[in-house]
């Protein structure tokens, strides 16, 4: 299984285009820490002392907003209201100012969005993975091995797995270093303020990062698999790659709309995928908690997987 | 026991049956040839050994072992290139054997060397397959199919698209390894005169059905070979002959008159003739040709004539 996976790695990194895939990344990254420094270079904070004092300005703003909107606007938006009320207050009781020195710290978690470009390129390589073998005529030659069907697509799926964590780490330790030179590393980093269920906890900055990325992630891991399965089962690298895409980009957006009139789309993946929503902010429908979404993810990835399976054994290789 | 034996096979695709209760052996040391016209079944049936497809009925077993039930053993048997053989075209050619190695036990550096030598592709292997030439493809694709020293060779038109002298060089590697390594050799074309210098042995499929199965040699001269005789008057000539010989099939040429029979009977013609006032200016044995014989077989629906001449 080792050397399969091998084979599988090896078929990827020699290939051009992952390199201009991973280049695009790290690009990105930089040019986004360009754009922080200058801005940070504009403004020097003047006003380092009157925090607290600006702070109360615009807490008793956002309350008088909260006060008009409420009971005919979106809960989400009256919930973010409270959120940033919630947070002042707590920063003016206890003292944390909101204007500490940019640190690397947030530049990571500013370069957070650009998971979602890791998360393309991993759909890509999972729509290819098994379609391209395919396309090139070499499933011919692979599938006449003295190893299963079976045995070759759980390494192939691993291999979108490991290339999945590669860009991901690839993601955050290019972002943690691009941050440390271009904004230093902060002698004692102030923690992040999350708020959930109405109160504010303090949480040490490096596990709010890192559990961002990974749950994060778990949508771009579900994407892929689907991917993937498509790639097995119909053998087309751009519907694969089309359809995940279209997914990956109006999915949430579909789903948070028929969760306006029905309560069964809990059950569609995308209101599950981002578990983002039991940490920070509201669930999609109401009463959804995280185990929940876990076990719906966990359905559907045995879904995709044992189609992707049934059809991939099955088919005959023909053309 | 044989190498490969495919018992009473049937495949069926959308109720229409592609391949209709085959059976065929091959044994060690001998290169057999699939022959057939396009979209008889050769391919069909050949994917069917290496397992690239699977079977409605029957069984195929490798070396002992069933390609169905038993597959990874039965496939660590054979090596095969399913037409063009497609490598990766973004590694190196030693990269793709590399890549091939890892998928099966026990295949050393040395043996790929080895291997690469055979197929003479020594000063090229660690360049890129995509500056490789088709006839250079094909080798590595031999050399692909060697690495695991199987008993089974499985090659779907194996000279497609080469020139003469790549044609030459995949027979005599063929020929030298049913010979020297004692591996049964299945090739499927639909060049007979290919076939006919490769072959030992020739299955002919038509329709998802194997017609006939004989030797090269069985199969161009089992027939009685055909006689052309350059007389005058022809006219006359023909009379005598289809009066003598009702079976002979007497047909006029543009320039002489053939007849299909026996070699013994060549005097007697001669006398005859002569009596009669013939004149003639020469006899020549016509050998038919493979695909004389193929074309015989495969225009006159399910072989009726062939079994009717050779049975004669």
């Amino acid at each position: 299984m080792i050397k399969l996976v091998q084979n599988e790695l090896i078929k990827i990194f020699y290939r051009v285009g992952t390199y201009v895939m991973i280049g695009l990344l790290l690009l990105m990254v930089l040019i986004t820490g360009g754009f922080m420094k200058y801005q940070e270079s504009q403004t020097l904070d003047a006003n380092q002392q009157s925090w607290k004092n600006e702070l109360s300005v615009q807490n008793e703003q956002l309350k008088k907003d909260l006060a008009e909107m409420k009971g005919h606007a979106p809960k989400d938006q009256i919930e973010y209201l409270e959120k940033q009320i919630a947070i002042n207050e707590y920063r003016i009781q206890n003292n944390l100012s909101p204007n500490e020195n940019y640190s690397m710290w947030d530049f990571v978690a500013d370069a957070s969005p650009f998971i979602e470009f890791a998360g393309l390129f991993t759909i890509i390589i999972a729509a290819g993975i098994v379609a391209s073998e395919f396309n090139w005529g070499t499933i011919k030659l692979l599938l006449i091995r003295p190893i299963s069907r079976k045995k070759i697509l759980i390494s192939k799926y691993i291999t979108v797995i490991l290339f999945a964590l590669f860009m991901l780490f690839v993601l955050f330790s290019f972002a943690t270093f691009v941050g440390a030179v271009l904004f230093g590393v902060p002698d004692q980093s102030s923690p992040y303020l999350l708020y959930t269920d109405g109160k504010v906890i303090e949480q040490p900055i490096v596990v709010y990062l890192i559990t961002t990325f990974l749950l994060k992630y778990v949508n771009t891991i579900m994407l892929a698999t689907m991917a993937f399965m498509i790639s097995a089962v119909f053998r087309n690298n751009s519907l694969a790659i089309g359809l995940s895409l279209f997914l990956m980009l109006m999915g949430s957006q579909i789903t948070r709309m028929i969760a306006i009139k029905y309560d069964w789309a809990k059950y569609l993946l995308f209101a599950n995928t981002d578990l983002m929503q039991y940490i920070e902010g509201t669930p999609i429908v109401e009463g959804m908690t995280m185990t929940f979404s876990v076990t719906m993810l966990i359905i559907y990835f045995i879904l995709f997987q044992a189609l992707a399976h049934y059809v991939f054994q099955k088919r005959d290789v023909a053309a | 026991m044989s190498a490969i034996q495919i018992q009473s096979v049937s495949k069926v695709i959308k109720g229409k049956k592609i391949i209709d209760s085959l059976s065929l052996e091959v044994h060690k040391g001998e290169v057999f040839g699939l022959l057939g016209p396009n979209g008889a079944g050769k391919t069909t049936t050949i994917r069917m050994i290496v397992g690239l497809i699977s079977m409605t009925e029957g069984d195929i077993k490798i070396a002992g072992s069933s390609i169905k039930t038993d597959f990874e053993k039965a496939i660590s048997r054979i090596g095969a290139i399913i037409e063009n053989p497609e490598m990766y075209k973004f590694l190196s050619g030693y990269q793709n054997l590399l890549h091939f190695s890892r998928m099966s036990k026990g295949i050393s550096k040395k043996k790929i060397e080895e291997v690469v030598e055979l197929v003479g592709l020594k000063n090229r292997i660690h360049e890129k397959v995509k500056t490789y030439s088709l006839g250079m493809r094909q080798r590595l694709g031999l050399a692909q199919c060697l690495l695991h020293d199987p008993d089974v060779l499985i090659l779907d038109e194996p000279t497609n698209g080469l020139d003469p002298a790549g044609i030459r060089e995949i027979r005599d590697h063929l020929r030298m390894l049913a010979r020297e390594k004692n591996m049964a050799i299945i090739v499927s074309s639909h060049l007979l005169s290919e076939m006919e210098m490769m072959c030992d042995r020739i299955g002919i499929i038509q329709q998802g059905k194997l017609l006939n199965v004989q030797s090269v040699q069985e199969f161009v001269q089992s027939t009685n070979p055909i006689f052309e005789l350059e007389v005058e008057p022809k006219e006359k000539a023909i009379t005598i002959l289809k009066h003598s010989y009702p079976e002979g099939k007497v047909e006029e040429k543009e320039k002489a008159v053939t007849i299909l029979i026996e070699k013994k009977e060549i005097p007697n013609i001669v006398k005859k003739l002569v009596e009669k006032n013939v004149h003639i200016y020469g006899i020549k044995e016509k050998r038919r040709t493979l695909e004389e014989s193929f074309l015989e077989l495969t225009t006159n629906g399910e072989g009726s004539k062939y079994d009717q001449v050779s049975t004669k």
